[in-house]
C-alpha cells in the first residue's frame, strides 16, 4: 500500500506541513510517516572527534523530539502515525526512504519569505523537483502561513 | 631569559619594589571593587560600561595620589594589552575571518597608514613637526572597539559586522605600534631615515611578529593542548602563550644574540590567539573548551575594567580646557579620515569583490564605531620628552587624552542608536517576543508556587490562599493562551523552546551529577567521566543551536 511521507527538521514551514500531511492522510486513508534526517556533516564546523559521536546523539535527542511532535498533532486528529529516523545526507536519505516504503506523496515545509513565487528557483523548490525526478513521487511545499487555515488541529497544549 | 633583561625591557616589573607593594595591591583592589560597583550600577542605566568607567576614573582623578602604583606605557602594552587582545582572537572564527580577511588588511595596513599620513598631514599645521605629527597619526590610527564590540553582543549584531570591526582593530594595533615606533626612530633620527628603510623594518617587524606568534601557537595548539588533557595545565599554558608570544616577539634580538631586532609584539598575540581559538580548541576537550572560554572571559572582564579606569584616572582633564584648539583640531581631523578610509577602502574592495561587498550601514558602523582607547594612550605616554622635545611631547598626549575622551564619551554613546536605526540588531523581533511571553509565564508560576510554600508553612489562610491561587490560575491559562498564539502565528520558535529547554536540561543533569559527588554517590573517577560526557552533549548541542536547519541549505550549497 502507498503511503505520505512527511519530511521535518523543525523550521519555519514544518508545523505547517505536518497539518497539511495530516490532513491528506486523513482524507485518503493511506498511512503517514513523518521522517527526520541525521545529517552530522549538514553542520557548517569543522566538528572535533570527541564530539563528533556527542553531536550524533544529541541531533539524534532532537530529531526523536520534533517527531514526537509531528505525532501528537496526528493523534489530536485521531491519527495513528509512525515515526522514522534516518542518518545520511539529506536529499539522498529522502530519495532512500521515498523507495523504501514506497511512498507515493512527499510533504515538505518552506521556509517564510520564500522568493519562490517571484523567481521560482529557492533552494526547497529545487530539492523538491530532484526528488520529483529521481524518485517519480508528488512533492508538495507547504507554506507557514497553511498553518492559519487549519487552526481546529491545534487544539494540544 | 634573564629577568634583569626583561625589568629593563619592561621597567613595571622594576617598579614592584617590596614598600609600595601592599600599597600597589591595595590600589588594584579597590580599583576592582570599583569595576564591580560600576558594572552592578549599568545594568541599570543605558550607558556603556566602559564609558562609565572612564567617567568614573576622570571623577577619582581628582584626587592626587589614589593610585599606589604609576600607569605607564609599559604597564598597558605589556600587561594589560596581550590578555585583552588575546581573547579576542579566541572568538574569531578563521573561516568567517578568511571569508574578509582582504577588507580587513586593507583597513588596518593601508587605512593605517593612509590614516597615519592624514592625520599627521592636519595636525602638522598646528606647528608640530612632521615626524611628531607622524607619531601622532599613528597611534591615533589604533582603534579599540571593546564598546562597540559589547553593543554587538548584546544586541546580537550580525558576526560578519563583528569581525570586520574587531579584525580591523586587532590588525591595526599591531601596523599603528610599528609605524609609531618608525616616526619615533624619525624623530630621534633628525630626518636620516629614508622612506625604503622605513619600509623595509615595517614589513620586518610587522611579518615577524605574525611569525612568532603563528610558531609559539602552534607549539601550544598541536602539542601541548592536543596530548595533555588537564583543563588547569591547558589554562595556564594558554596564559603563558598570551604573554609570552608578547614578550618572545619584543625581545627577539635578546634571544639569537642580535642587538636590537625585535618584532611587534601585538601582532605576535593576534596570530597566537588565532591558532588557539581555531586549532587549539579544536584538539582539546569540552570541558578544557569551557574551562578556557570561563577563564578567558573573566580575565578579559578583569583587565578592561582596570583599562579604563585608568584611561579615566589618567586624562588630565586640567589639561584639556588650555590645549582645546589642538584637540578640536585632532578630533577632526580622526573623524575626516577615518570617514575618508572606511568609504574608500569599503568602495575599492567591492570593486575587488562585488560579491562580498560591505553594505552601507556596516560601513557606517565600521566608521562610527572606530573608537580610540588603551593603545593610542599607551603609545601616547610612552614618548618620551628628550624625542620631540617637552612641549611637544606634552602637546601630544593632551591631544591623544581629547581625541580617547571624545570618542568614548560621544562616539561610545551613541554607537547603539545607530545600529538600532540601520535595523542590524538581528534578534528576531518573535524571539524576543517569544522571550518575554515565557518569562511572563513564569513569572506567575513562581508566583503562585510561593502561595502554596506560605500556605505549607502555615502563614496564609487556606480561604485567602484558594482565592489567590484562583486568580494566579486564570492569570496562568490567559498566558498560556497567548504564548501558545505566539508560538501558532510564528512556528519556527518551537525549535527554539525545544533547544533553551535541551540546553536546561543538561544543565540539570551536570548539577544532579556534581550532587552525587559531593553527598559521596559516586567516585572522582565517575563523576569526571560523567562531566565530560554531558559536557560533549552541551558543546554538540552549542553547535546544533549556531547551525539550525542547515540541511537544505547544504544541499544548496552542494548544487550551486
Amino acid at each position: 500500500m502507498s503511503s505520505i511521507v512527511c519530511a521535518t527538521r523543525g523550521g519555519e514551514g514544518s508545523r505547517a506541513a505536518q497539518m497539511a500531511a495530516i490532513k491528506r492522510a486523513k482524507e485518503t486513508g493511506e498511512p503517514l510517516l513523518f521522517l527526520y534526517i541525521v545529517d552530522p556533516d549538514s553542520l557548517e564546523e569543522k566538528i572535533s572527534d570527541s564530539l563528533k559521536e556527542a553531536i550524533l546523539a544529541e541531533l539524534i535527542w532532537m530529531g526523536e523530539t520534533l517527531l514526537r511532535i509531528a505525532q501528537k498533532r496526528a493523534n489530536l486528529a485521531h491519527l495513528s502515525t509512525e515515526i522514522k529516523i534516518r542518518r545520511g545526507n539529506v536529499h539522498e536519505e529522502i530519495v532512500r526512504f521515498m523507495k523504501d516504503v514506497e511512498a507515493d506523496l512527499l510533504v515538505l515545509g518552506a521556509p517564510r519569505g520564500t522568493t519562490a513565487n517571484i523567481f521560482g528557483d529557492d533552494a526547497i523548490e529545487r530539492l523538491a523537483e530532484v526528488i520529483r525526478q529521481e524518485t517519480a513521487v508528488s512533492v508538495e511545499i507547504i507554506r507557514p502561513d497553511y498553518v492559519n487555515t487549519t487552526s481546529e488541529l491545534l487544539s494540544y497544549d | 631569559m634573564d629577568i634583569a633583561v626583561l625589568a629593563e625591557q619592561f621597567p613595571i616589573f622594576l617598579q614592584a619594589e617590596e614598600g609600595g607593594l601592599v600599597q600597589q595591591e591595595l590600589s588594584f583592589m579597590i580599583l576592582l571593587f570599583i569595576a564591580a560597583m560600576v558594572a552592578i550600577v549599568v545594568r541599570r542605566i543605558r550607558l556603556p560600561y566602559t564609558v562609565a568607567l572612564v567617567l568614573v576614573g576622570l571623577v577619582l582623578s581628582f584626587f592626587p595620589n589614589f593610585l599606589g602604583f604609576s600607569v605607564s606605557s609599559d604597564l598597558i602594552l605589556a600587561i594589560l594589552v596581550p590578555p585583552l587582545v588575546f581573547e579576542a582572537t579566541l572568538h574569531i572564527p578563521w573561516r568567517k575571518l578568511k571569508k574578509d580577511l582582504l577588507p580587513v588588511l586593507l583597513l588596518a595596513f593601508g587605512g593605517t597608514l593612509v590614516g597615519t599620513f592624514l592625520v599627521g598631514g592636519l595636525v602638522h599645521f598646528l606647528g608640530i613637526s612632521w615626524a611628531a605629527a607622524l607619531a601622532f597619526g599613528a597611534l591615533i590610527s589604533a582603534t579599540d572597539p571593546v564598546a562597540v564590540i559589547a553593543f554587538f553582543r548584546s544586541l546580537g549584531v550580525s558576526k560578519r559586522l563583528t569581525i570586520l570591526v574587531e579584525g580591523e582593530s586587532l590588525f591595526n594595533d599591531g601596523v599603528a605600534i610599528v609605524i609609531f615606533n618608525l616616526a619615533l626612530a624619525a624623530g630621534t633620527l633628525s630626518g636620516s631615515f629614508g622612506l625604503g628603510e622605513a619600509l623595509q623594518s615595517f614589513f620586518i617587524v610587522a611579518f615577524g611578529g605574525v611569525a612568532v606568534g603563528i610558531t609559539l601557537g602552534y607549539v601550544v595548539s598541536y602539542i601541548i593542548l592536543k596530548n595533555v588533557d588537564d583543563h588547569l595545565i591547558e589554562t595556564a599554558t594558554t596564559v603563558a602563550l598570551a604573554f609570552g608570544s608578547f614578550v618572545v616577539a619584543e625581545s627577539f634580538g635578546q634571544f639569537i644574540g642580535v642587538e636590537g631586532l625585535h618584532f611587534s609584539g601585538i601582532l605576535a598575540v593576534v596570530a597566537a590567539g588565532l591558532m588557539v581559538g581555531n586549532i587549539g580548541f579544536q584538539n582539546t576537550s569540552p570541558t578544557t573548551k569551557l574551562t578556557l572560554d570561563n577563564f578567558w572571559e573573566f580575565l578579559s572582564f578583569v583587565v578592561n575594567s582596570l583599562v579604563f579606569l585608568l584611561i579615566g584616572l589618567e586624562i588630565e582633564l586640567t589639561q584639556l580646557r588650555p590645549n582645546i584648539i589642538p584637540i578640536v583640531v585632532a578630533v577632526l581631523a580622526i573623524i575626516l579620515s577615518r570617514g575618508l578610509i572606511i568609504y574608500t577602502f569599503s568602495w575599492v574592495y567591492g570593486r575587488i569583490q562585488p560579491r562580498n561587498r560591505i553594505p552601507f550601514n556596516f560601513q557606517h558602523v565600521m566608521y562610527w564605531g572606530g573608537l580610540r582607547g588603551a593603545i593610542s594612550l599607551a603609545l601616547a605616554l610612552s614618548i618620551e620628552d628628550a624625542v620631540f622635545g617637552p612641549e611637544v611631547a606634552l602637546e601630544l598626549r593632551v591631544m591623544t587624552f581629547g581625541v580617547v575622551l571624545f570618542t568614548l564619551l560621544f562616539q561610545g554613546m551613541t554607537i547603539e542608536k545607530i545600529i538600532n536605526r540601520l535595523k542590524l540588531a538581528e534578534v528576531p523581533p518573535q524571539r524576543v517576543e517569544l522571550q518575554r511571553r515565557q518569562a511572563t509565564l513564569s513569572a506567575k508560576w513562581a508566583g503562585k508556587h510561593e502561595l502554596d510554600r506560605l500556605r505549607d508553612d502555615g502563614i496564609l489562610f487556606k480561604d485567602i490562599w484558594d482565592s489567590m491561587g484562583q486568580v494566579y490560575d486564570e492569570e496562568i491559562q490567559a498566558k498560556k493562551a497567548d504564548l501558545r498564539a505566539h508560538l501558532q502565528d510564528f512556528p519556527e520558535l518551537e525549535l527554539d523552546m525545544y533547544l533553551q529547554a535541551r540546553e536546561d536540561a543538561l544543565s540539570a543533569e551536570r548539577s544532579a551529577v556534581g550532587e552525587a559527588s559531593r553527598r559521596g554517590f559516586i567516585s572522582n573517577e565517575v563523576h569526571d567521566e560523567l562531566i565530560v560526557e554531558l559536557n560533549n552533549r552541551a558543546a554538540a548541542l552549542e553547535i546544533i543551536m549556531k547551525n539550525r536547519t542547515r540541511g537544505v541549505e547544504k544541499w544548496e550549497r552542494e548544487n550551486e
